[in-house]
């Protein structure tokens, strides 16, 4: 089994790079595999408490939540990011880490594969 | 002990969104990395500016006095400064109709020593085969 | 190096014209499953005409209502996010996404 680091870095609204990723991972844990995945820019939303569920607009918050309870799956947002998009500590939903961006280069240096996606 | 080689490719314009100054960040993360690794570990950043991407090192950039943002120039500079490789595609510099003196070539008024490289594509490739992985802006 | 080429948007990007691997894979996910699934006036996509591997998402497809045998090349093949993990892990060490 692998670990596989991987960065998004478009909008949860706005774009489907997030729904990419976040049904990636879920795959490849599901196969075993560990996953980091590094939320920068615009994916900081990803981890902000209290998203309201619509169908005109994607809602991975209940896969997310599978993700982190599998044990093989961190998720960590861009502490200067989101604090430039108002979103805190403690706006962030529990179980997401908050980091700077070394801590997507140390990932990196650990992992067998990464999947990096850009920004809009 | 080991080092890893991680090549950050900027394509995106800057400005517009924020991809390419968040590569020139993440890259520039590379200089405190080691706290989250064991002795001797390192990573090895090479940043390479190819396609409408080499647009980011064009000096005179006014970003601060327009936008209260730090320029791209300011971060390649910043990028001369912790030695870094910076990379710039000679071939689509030159598309642009622009040469050395357009762009950010040293960083010797903040202190910075090494220089940028304007090299062809082909050796932009080499550093691709090279790298332990890609991040692609 | 073997590396895979994600592309993400109906256009053709510059870059693809660049780079050269030793085994080359191009994915096509998202607006790039469109490559796969249409022919302009008549034409397969430009993108479909390099001598390289060719991967479509089933998903993608799927959701922008084609199914898998749209596909107007025989020589893309229609993988799912299962298949997707294993290609990444299994035949490809490097990766970048258009």
């Amino acid at each position: 089994m692998g670990k596989i680091t991987i960065g998004c870095f478009s909008s949860l609204v706005g774009s489907m790079s997030l729904d990419f990723a976040i049904k990636f991972s879920d795959a490849a844990v599901k196969k075993g595999h560990e996953v980091d995945l590094w939320l920068s820019g615009n994916g900081t939303m990803l981890g902000k408490k209290g998203q309201g569920k619509f169908r005109d607009y994607s809602y991975l918050m209940d896969t997310v939540m599978e993700l982190i309870n599998s044990g093989k799956f961190k998720i960590t947002n861009c502490e200067a990011c989101a604090k430039a998009r108002g979103i805190t500590r403690e706006d962030t939903v529990e179980g997401f880490g908050v980091a700077s961006m070394d801590w997507y280069l140390a990932s990196a240096f650990s992992t067998d594969r990464i999947l990096h996606i850009g920004g809009e | 002990m080991a080092i890893k080689k991680i090549a950050f490719i900027v394509e995106k314009l800057p400005y517009k969104s924020e991809t390419s100054r968040l590569a020139l960040t993440h890259a520039i993360a590379s200089q405190t990395v080691e706290i989250h690794l064991e002795d001797g570990d390192n990573v090895e950043p090479v940043l390479a500016f190819v396609g409408d991407g080499v647009l980011n090192c064009l000096k005179n950039q006014k970003a601060l006095e327009v936008y209260g943002v730090s320029s791209l120039e300011a971060h390649v500079k910043n990028a001369l400064l912790l030695d870094l490789r910076v990379l710039v595609c000679k071939e689509d510099l030159e598309g642009f109709g622009l040469t050395e003196d357009s762009i950010v070539m040293d960083a010797e008024e903040i202190g910075g020593e090494v220089t940028t490289q304007v090299v062809p594509y082909e050796e932009i490739q080499q550093d691709l085969e090279s790298a332990d992985h890609l991040m692609f802006f | 190096m073997r590396l895979a080429v994600f592309v993400s948007e109906y256009r053709e990007p510059e870059m693809l014209e660049r780079l050269k691997a030793e085994k080359l894979g191009i994915v096509l996910v998202q607006n790039g499953v469109y490559h796969a699934a249409l022919k302009k006036d008549g034409n397969v996509s430009p993108v479909l005409s390099k001598d390289v591997e060719y991967y479509a998402l089933s998903e993608d497809l799927q959701s922008r209502g084609f199914s898998d045998s749209d596909v107007v090349d025989s020589k893309v093949k229609v993988i799912n996010y299962d298949g997707l993990v294993d290609l990444i892990f299994n035949d490809y060490e490097k990766t970048i996404w258009l």
